[in-house]
């Protein structure tokens, strides 16, 4: 059990957390409207379950469950006077509330500790291993020590979180829900025309955004066991564009395959990442130029799928 | 005197421009009526405030009793108008056939849940939208092998035909054409006629925005002419042809194509 490094697990923990932020900004940009506020609903989520957690003790899944509702409603707040936005506006407008939601986090110091965060939060890993010992189950007889236990507890309840999210919003893609996202997004006054209302289902993409970007905040804060403000800057919001941009924004893989790319490689490449702002530069006008659709969209994987059934078995 | 639709007084004013002054006149059911006019002079501004695109600045659209004025879009849909776009207005990335199950959206309910969890009743009401998409794709004469292609790809006349298809998705009681036969041959025109009459032969009421005047007369039970915002003529096809004022105002007295 050597090859279970619960290095290489972290970094695939984060992968599906970042899997999670890319599919919740295609949601919204699947109706159209480009929502740069997910880090500060990512907040949300985490403090949420963060304080829920450590001053009340509640159970984690009714933390993630609260902090991820909270996420949502929030969403629902913004999205409707947001509606009066789009494009480029949309974007800074929710910018701004991500960013005044971070100074609200830094200042509002008796509730949530101020620039330094909430350390102490319970991690997953460690909550289920406890609860096994208590019932006679040691890692051992699995032949794994306490850490890589912990570590593959929190990966697999995280790839259970990722896979269920993207099932739910890929069928949800191809139902009428989706259909009537896509004709928004595609041409919003002959969607109205042909009878969506439109302004329900802004609404409700941003809101569906905005609560997946909760529920990835509430996994990381109880991956990390510690939140902060300086985890949902402006940087993040970027970060979380970047998955959507690289992977692609018109078929739900492409930013699942954005945030996995573009978390490993700067892993991979640890000596140069503190040169990571430049290289997401670098490589956002590339994709402008050679390939502005993303690397993956619909046209590629109908060829990775003629090709599958085409290849003698 | 009421019909299917009735505009009254309807004015539409841009800034300080007026783009519709004092419209009125009647669309009884099962007719076809004929809207024309030089360019520029309000046919589509009309269509635009009828299906509240934007709202008019005077006036009041009433369809079947009701005042529809003032609702969104999607609800006069709902209520059974719907159009298609002088400049084509098809959602390109999509399949042909998806783009009619789009217009199915009004006559079907399934929400976020029932599509998430593709329950019975979700999977019959998607092999409803598919199977009225067909008899759809049947009534304007898209075959079979286009159906899969994205509808952006599709050459002229046939996206046309689409977008009436899309239209009628939605079980429209008044359709309102724009320029259908716009950028047609002949041939192709001939079809959009037959098309037109077996839609108004299903019982859909039609108002039709057209240039071809061949079309007009030989499609239209009656014609509303205008010119500068203005309704200057009403009247059965043959009337309409040998009003003096038509010939001045819109025909332009012998000086050839009243569209050139």
């Amino acid at each position: 059990m050597e090859w279970l490094n619960p290095y290489h697990l972290q970094v695939a923990s984060f992968v599906l957390i970042n899997a999670i932020l890319g599919v919740s900004i295609y949601v919204t940009l699947s109706t159209g409207q480009l929502s740069l506020g997910n880090a500060g609903f990512m907040s949300i989520g985490a403090y949420t379950t963060a304080l829920l957690s450590t001053q009340h003790q509640l159970p984690i899944p009714v933390g993630i469950l609260a902090g991820s509702l909270l996420a949502g409603t929030a969403g629902i707040l913004v999205g409707i006077p947001s509606l009066r936005l789009s494009g480029v506006y949309l974007a800074i407008a929710t910018l701004g509330f991500g960013e005044v939601l971070r100074a609200v986090l830094i200042n509002w110091e008796s509730l949530t500790g101020g620039a330094v965060g909430i350390p102490a939060i319970p991690q997953m890993g460690r909550v289920i291993l406890v609860w096994a010992r208590d019932r006679g189950f040691t890692p051992e007889s699995l032949g794994l020590q306490s850490n890589q236990f912990i570590s593959l507890t929190v990966f697999l309840i995280l790839l259970l979180g990722t896979i269920l999210t993207v099932a739910f919003f890929l069928r949800l893609s191809r139902s009428r829900v989706g259909r009537a996202y896509a004709a928004i997004r595609l041409d919003e006054s002959a969607a109205a025309a042909a009878g969506i209302p439109i302004t329900y289902y802004k609404v409700l993409a941003f809101s569906q955004g905005a609560l997946l970007s909760g529920f990835a905040g509430a996994l990381f804060a109880h991956t990390t066991s510690f939140v902060s403000p300086g985890d949902f800057t402006y940087h993040r919001a970027v970060e979380i564009l970047v998955f959507a941009v690289f992977g692609g924004s018109e078929h739900i893989f492409g930013p699942v395959f954005g945030a996995a790319f573009l978390t490993v490689v700067p892993e991979a490449l640890r000596s140069i990442s503190e040169y990571r702002y430049i290289l997401y530069g670098i490589l956002l006008v590339l994709m402008m130029v050679f390939r502005p659709q993303g690397v993956i969209d619909p046209a590629l994987l109908r060829r990775f799928r003629r090709s599958g059934k085409g290849a003698p078995a | 005197m009421s019909g299917l639709l009735s505009l009254r007084n309807i004015g539409k004013a841009f800034g300080g421009l007026s783009a519709l002054a004092e419209i009125s006149f009647d669309v009884e059911p099962g007719e076809i009526v004929g809207i024309i006019g030089p360019n520029g002079a309000g046919k589509t501004t009309l269509f635009n405030v009828v299906t509240a695109i934007f709202p008019p600045t005077a006036g009041e659209v009433v369809f079947d009793g009701e005042r529809i004025s003032g609702l969104p879009p999607h609800a006069i849909t709902k209520r059974g108008i719907t159009r298609t776009f002088q400049n084509i207005r098809l959602f390109s990335t999509m399949t042909v056939e998806e783009n009619v199950m789009v217009g199915r959206h009004c006559r079907t309910g399934a929400g976020v849940w029932r599509g998430v969890l593709r329950t019975r009743g979700e999977r019959r009401e998607e092999q409803g939208i598919r199977g009225r998409t067909r008899e759809l794709l049947d009534l304007v004469g898209l075959s079979g092998t286009d159906r899969d292609k994205p509808a952006g790809s599709l050459p002229y006349g046939h996206q046309r035909r689409l977008e009436i298809a899309r239209a009628l998705a939605a079980e429209p009681r008044l359709l309102l054409l724009d320029e259908p036969v716009a950028g047609m041959n002949d041939a192709e025109t001939q079809e959009v006629f037959r098309l037109v009459k077996r839609v108004q032969s299903l019982g859909v009421t039609i108002l039709l925005i057209e240039h071809d005047m061949a079309l007009v007369m030989k499609a239209c039970d009656r014609v509303v002419v205008f010119n500068f915002g203005r309704k200057i003529a009403e009247g059965p096809p043959a009337e309409i042809r040998d009003d003096p004022q038509v010939i001045e105002a819109y025909l332009g007295a012998g000086e050839g194509e009243p569209d050139a």
